[in-house]
């Protein structure tokens, strides 16, 4: 713990070097992230609702998955940079430490700059909320649901960021894969599922599990359907992936043992 | 203290191709053929030798040393570091470890020095009276306190060396890997970084195994010299057998006003003789034939406009032993 609190004081100060970028960086990401739910917003004033989605439901499934991404790019930077230790061999320095890769991958930066991102998020969740026209129990129970709606998403895009970077050990470069492994699922995870056609969904709720974060279980506390096994999907599929995605991992790490770079 | 045996290490080298499509087919393609690194090297380092491991680039030493770190997994054989597999206990070896790669800093690129060994005093659990008694010793032994509070980032090389030294120390390791810790230093920072390492294998018993290209290094610090070439052992010896056997030749260049008719067929001390454009090139043996004593010598052949005086590369070396 005293450990983690140094690397992670450590990474903030390295950052703060850079002040300007800093600020630049995180002011343009969270301004992207706005003028793309500006977007949305505008698609949805005009047409009331997304099959039978409206604006303030789509914005607690919109929220709900830009927090959990974001949250990911904030502390998986070095998960989300992986292919840096491969191609530049800087992978062989966390094996010479008595400490596993993992958590020194964990501990050694944080990417302040997409923070914006989470509070444009966290803004947007609190509107829909006040908007949905539901009754105050329900209300709350929806306020009491989303903590673990939303560490499930931080969970399974951190699986998801996990097993692409460890393909980074056979393939070195992953920045095509997290196109279609990260950015595009959790782009399609903003807008209910219901609208993809069978294929995707079907992608969306087997390899690339982003619908559980989010859809499933709102489908159920807005009572559009499903029932209270909806809201146990979440973490069970999170946990389910976290699994897989570290023994990947490992076998990944059993494979650069014996490759090298 | 370091023992290696029967350690091979094959390398499957795949063909990678560009793009999203490329990364994707050599992730399924099997064409590949198979590269020996290390092929059937043994060896056993007791506690407290001075190890020079040597070899021309691509021979292996670097695979060796990743594999001693626990890094890379040999395809045969078996290693011991501290009485340990560093495969199977790869943390706990590490504990007994420390390594430097000349190549590329272990350190917190933009963090001041200190911060990097804060960081690591937590990394490998030292109790603060050890770590006080370690920053005053390695200030006294490598003068790193008068750069502490500067970022890593804006070290000289010469620098960043001795405080990449100090971090591998932090955890007073018995065994050290020093993977080219000279490399691109200027005389005075590698003298001080010879004598830091004399200092610590003579007072503080460390074990130590070094790779360089420097024949200096190997001359001035090893009591053994490991000599390999295409992933095996060429010799294994004291610094007198490594001479014994090739002798430690200096060269020196010489350019001649004129280039002189008549060379002696053959000089005492003198081992090759050859021109490369207008330069004649000469190995000596110095330790035969002294270096004035041969600046006398080659100017009786001729009028000498330019000499220059080189220390031979371990690249010719190695080739000596063939």
């Amino acid at each position: 713990m005293n450990l983690y609190l140094k690397l992670l004081s450590g990474s903030l100060r390295s950052r703060m070097q850079y002040k300007m970028n800093f600020l630049v960086s995180s002011l343009s990401y969270g301004l992207i992230m706005a003028v793309d739910f500006v977007l949305l917003a505008a698609i949805l004033q005009r047409f009331d609702d997304v099959k039978g989605w409206n604006l303030y439901e789509v914005g607690l499934l919109y929220g709900i998955s830009s927090v959990a991404i974001t949250l990911y790019r904030v502390f998986g930077v070095e998960i989300h940079n992986f292919e840096r230790y491969m191609v530049e061999g800087e992978f062989d320095s966390l094996l010479i430490r008595p400490v596993s890769p993992l958590s020194l991958l964990l501990t050694k930066n944080l990417d302040l700059s997409r923070i914006g991102g989470t509070a444009q998020g966290v803004i947007i969740l609190v509107i829909s909320i006040i908007g949905l026209s539901i009754d105050n129990f329900d209300r709350f129970l929806l306020l009491l649901y989303l903590p673990i709606s939303i560490a499930s998403g931080v969970v399974i895009c951190f699986s998801l960021g996990l097993l692409t970077a460890t393909l980074a050990f056979w393939t070195q470069r992953i920045k095509d894969f997290q196109t279609f492994t990260l950015y595009a699922p959790f782009n399609a995870a903003n807008y209910p599922m219901n609208i993809y056609p069978g294929w995707l969904k079907i992608i969306f709720f087997t390899v690339i599990p982003v619908g559980f974060m989010n859809y499933t279980p709102i489908l159920y506390l807005l009572d559009k359907g499903g029932s209270i096994w909806n809201l146990a999907w979440p973490p069970a599929v999170a946990l389910v992936f976290l699994f897989l995605s570290l023994r990947f991992w490992y076998f990944g790490i059993r494979h650069y043992h014996s490759t090298g770079s | 203290m370091i023992v290696a045996d029967q350690l091979n290490k094959h390398f499957k080298i795949y063909e990678t191709k560009k793009g999203f499509i490329g990364s994707f087919t050599s992730l399924l393609s099997t064409k590949h053929h198979v590269v020996k690194a290390v092929n059937d090297i043994s060896f056993n380092i007791g506690e407290g030798e001075f190890v020079g491991y040597i070899g021309p680039n691509g021979a292996g030493k670097s695979t060796t040393i990743k594999m001693l770190s626990g890094i890379l997994h040999p395809t045969g054989g078996s290693i011991k570091v501290a009485g340990l597999s560093p495969q199977k206990r790869r943390k706990e070896v590490a504990k007994k470890i420390g390594i430097v790669f000349g190549q590329r800093t272990q350190l917190w690129w933009d963090l001041p020095l200190r911060d990097s060994f804060d960081i690591l005093k937590e990394m490998y659990k030292v109790p603060d009276a050890k770590y006080q008694a370690f920053l005053k010793l390695y200030d006294d032994m490598l003068q790193i306190g008068q750069f502490m509070n500067t970022p890593v980032r804006k070290l000289s090389l010469g620098q960043r060396m001795r405080g990449d030294l100090a971090a591998a120390m932090i955890h007073d390791p018995d065994v050290l890997f020093l993977d080219e810790p000279t490399i691109g230093l200027d005389v005075n920072a590698k003298t001080s970084i010879r004598s830091f390492l004399k200092e610590l294998n003579t007072k503080e018993k460390k074990t130590i195994l070094l790779t360089t290209h420097d024949m200096d290094d190997i001359e001035q610090l090893c009591s053994r010299v490991i000599v390999i070439n295409h992933g095996q052992i060429v010799l294994d010896g004291s610094i007198t057998d490594l001479r014994h056997n090739i002798g430690l030749p200096s060269v020196i260049e010489v350019q001649y006003r004129e280039k002189p008719q008549h060379l002696p067929a053959e000089f005492d001390g003198i081992e090759k003789i050859r021109w490369e454009d207008d330069k004649l090139i000469l190995m000596y043996d110095r330790s035969v034939l002294s270096s004035p004593s041969l600046l006398q010598e080659v100017s009786k052949w001729g009028e000498p406009v330019d000499i220059q005086m080189k220390e031979p590369d371990i690249e010719e070396v190695i080739q000596k032993i063939y």
